[in-house]
């Protein structure tokens, strides 16, 4: 799946920044290594969630490609590696790699902390500029994701009396929308006559929503749907 | 055979003054309800027969209801033969020929365990894969697919039916041997007023030991029944107090006899003896019952395991397998192994993350197949984004077309992958289909062209919708709405 959101600035390209990848396909690591940008420094990998926690808490990196279904642990796999380093939250950042687009999957990662989710078909270019813009602290949504969230928080856009956390704000729903339609950032931006930042804060926004929210539908709506 | 009137089932009926038992008589005889209802009532006045029919129907014929649920879980039970056959389906090893012997050969080994392999009854074989026979290449498919279901159902359906056949003959079982019961103590009961001598003595222990063994048996043949299938615990709880109740009567039965008698002590006596001894055996065997009943729960489980192992082998092999044979073939163009990579993918998401509950027919299926079509056809990447849902109508079939239309347009001149988003929400449906070509102008496109003006503009204006094609230099949308009509207003919205 293509991720076309990604493009455009993202968070300060001319540094390195230190990443682990984690995944139990060592063709699918070193398939990834390559596809990344030279900038971007692959100072560890692991396979397992148990040499996932040990490896990240060892090399402390800015950020951490983490396929959401792994083996080990307690059979929680992604979700148990970012649970499992929680020391390191704030300093690291996980951004939820996976084949997997099932609703339940992309939504419990992201609950679990991640800061965004990218399918392993999204090219090289893409991907380096996914890890750039998480180093950045931004989200990255991808269109699926963005689909994601309006089917859970409902195309409605919230009342002053509602739940800030439970409902989306006109703004955020629109830019939810767009990204959903295959808007890049930079696009979304000059369709709502609005800077990149604007839209960075607004998908921010959106994703402690998603992180926070203790809406029971959210939950009960990522279980009923095995697919979308 | 056709002559004869079907009627319905006969259940208690809902439309009750007492237990529906009338209502429901009338229903399944075709007589008028208060007819029926009447004739009760002057059968109870003679001598109280027609109170002891109602009683006797009311606890022998369950309600509508029940019946449904009785009903619903038989299905279930085929599935049991298909289990217990597996060995008889293994593959034919002679199928390779059919096939081309390097494709499937290869392809077989891998995927397929060591031992026999049943595709369930047809199931996943028959599903086939989707994506794969409108790929480039069908020829290897055609035979395989058109072979194997087919054999499969063939042998499969022999044990099938014999199953369904005793299943059929069992179902009055248990009302036969009460009437039969009951016929032969009426029978004894005339002989006696006839002034025969019936050596009841005698008969009534023999007959208590038929009846207990006759319910102990019963049993043993539902458990076999329903075996692998469903075993909950109600079914299991009704089991053993059969058991127990068969159990019981032969017990007795054999002390009345053997004791002779019949006075109590001596039966005490002997059935203190006979606990004492059953007791003893138990003690001795339990450890071995024990062990056979885990080996046959592990064995039993191990063989569900195999079937699904079985299906799930039988699907990979249908799809994934022979779609990585072609790819291998078809290497060098780089155009054919993308568009069979992302078909098969596609299929296989459809297989593991589908969800039997959801109806087929919805807005967003169709949307999906219809940009699957136009991936397979142009090998152009669409990935469809869809929130929210709604069942088809005529006017939702205008806008998979017109959406149909612009995924074609985005797809062939646009390059690049193409997002389709779905909105369904109670104000109506929209469809987004955006590229990143290199974009055009609406004015400058020929006057004969159809495509845009005709399939996509004017079919949504036709259809009460509108459509709005948004060009630049980064790419085209094209934004395709639909209102909800007065009538469907949020109907159908899921």
């Amino acid at each position: 799946m293509s991720t076309p959101a990604l493009d455009g600035t993202a968070g300060d390209p001319g540094r390195t920044v230190r990443v682990v990848i984690v995944d139990d396909h060592a063709i699918f690591r070193s398939g990834l290594k390559a596809d990344l940008d030279p900038r971007i420094e692959v100072v560890g990998e692991a396979g397992t969630v148990e040499q996932a926690i040990e490896v990240i808490g060892r090399t402390r990196p800015e950020v951490v490609l983490l396929d959401v279904h792994l083996p080990g642990g307690l059979g929680g796999g992604g979700r148990e590696v970012i649970a499992g380093s929680a020391a390191l939250r704030g300093t690291t950042k996980f951004l939820a790699l996976s084949v997997s687009d099932a609703a339940e999957d992309v939504v419990a990662v992201i609950r679990a902390g991640a800061r965004g989710y990218v399918t392993k078909t999204i090219s090289g270019a893409e991907i380096t500029d996914a890890v750039y813009r998480v180093a950045g602290g931004d989200a990255v949504f991808s269109p699926r994701l963005a689909g994601f969230v309006l089917d859970a928080f409902g195309t409605a856009p919230a009342d002053i009396a509602d739940d800030e956390l439970d409902k989306l704000s006109a703004r955020e729903l629109e830019v939810m929308r767009l990204i959903a339609r295959g808007y890049s950032y930079k696009e979304v931006a000059k369709e709502l006559f609005i800077s990149i930042k604007t839209v960075e804060t607004h998908v921010s926004a959106v994703l402690r929503k998603l992180q926070l929210s203790s809406r029971h539908e959210l939950t009960k709506w990522a279980a009923e749907r095995r697919l979308l | 055979m056709t002559t004869v009137p079907v009627r319905p089932p006969l259940v208690r009926s809902s439309d009750r003054i007492i237990a529906g038992v009338c209502a429901g008589l009338a229903e399944h005889l075709g007589w008028p309800v208060r007819m029926v209802r009447i004739g009760m009532a002057v059968a109870a006045l003679a001598g109280g027969a027609g109170l002891v029919f109602y009683g006797w129907l009311w606890i022998m014929v369950p309600t509508a209801d029940e019946s449904a649920k009785r009903n619903a879980r038989r299905p279930a039970s085929p599935i049991a033969p298909a289990v217990s056959i597996a060995p008889a389906v293994s593959m034919p090893p002679n199928q390779s020929a059919a096939v081309g012997p390097s494709l499937w050969s290869d392809a077989y080994s891998p995927g397929y365990p060591s031992g026999p392999v049943a595709p369930p009854l047809g199931g996943p074989a028959a599903a086939g894969p989707v994506g794969y026979s409108s790929a480039a290449n069908p020829a290897p498919s055609g035979p395989y697919v058109a072979g194997a279901p087919s054999q499969a159902e063939g042998t499969a359906a022999v044990p099938g039916t014999g199953a369904w056949f005793r299943v059929r003959n069992m179902r009055y079982g248990k009302e036969i041997l009460l009437g039969a019961g009951l016929l032969l103590v009426a029978a004894i009961l005339i002989a006696r007023l006839l002034g025969v001598e019936v050596p009841l003595g005698t008969l009534i222990p023999a007959a208590a030991i038929l009846g207990g063994a006759a319910i102990a048996w019963m049993q043993l043949d539902e458990t076999r029944r329903a075996g692998l299938v469903d075993k909950t615990k109600a079914d299991q709880a009704g089991g053993w107090a059969r058991l127990a109740a068969g159990l019981a009567l032969v017990v007795a039965g054999v002390l009345v006899m053997v004791s002779g008698s019949g006075s109590w002590e001596q039966t005490w006596l002997a059935l203190l003896a006979s606990v004492a001894v059953l007791g003893g055996v138990a003690l001795v065997l339990l450890p071995w019952g024990l062990k056979f009943w885990r080996d046959l729960e592990t064995e039993r489980a191990g063989r569900v395991r195999e079937t699904e192992r079985a299906e799930i082998a039988a699907h990979l092999h249908d799809s994934v397998l022979q779609t990585l044979a072609l790819i291998q073939r078809r290497a060098a163009n780089e155009h054919d192994v993308v568009r069979l990579a992302r078909a098969q993918e596609r299929e296989l998401r459809g297989w593991l993350f589908r969800d039997p509950a959801r109806d087929a027919g919805q807005l967003s299926d169709r949307i999906k197949a219809a940009a699957a079509e136009v991936e397979d056809g142009l090998g152009n990447a669409v990935d469809v984004v869809s929130v929210g849902d709604t069942a088809m109508t005529d006017r939702h079939e205008a806008l998979v077309q017109a959406s149909r239309e612009a995924m074609l347009n985005a797809s062939r001149h646009g390059g690049g992958p193409v997002s389709v988003y779905l909105e369904v929400s109670d104000g109506g449906a929209e469809v987004f289909v955006k590229d990143r070509g290199s974009g055009f102008e609406l004015h400058t496109v020929p006057a004969d062209r159809l495509g845009v003006r005709e399939s996509i503009i004017g079919r949504m204006k036709r259809h009460g919708g509108s459509a709005e094609i948004n060009s630049s230099p980064d790419g085209t949308e094209v934004r395709l709405k639909l209102p909800a009509a007065a009538e469907d207003n949020g109907e159908g919205k899921s």
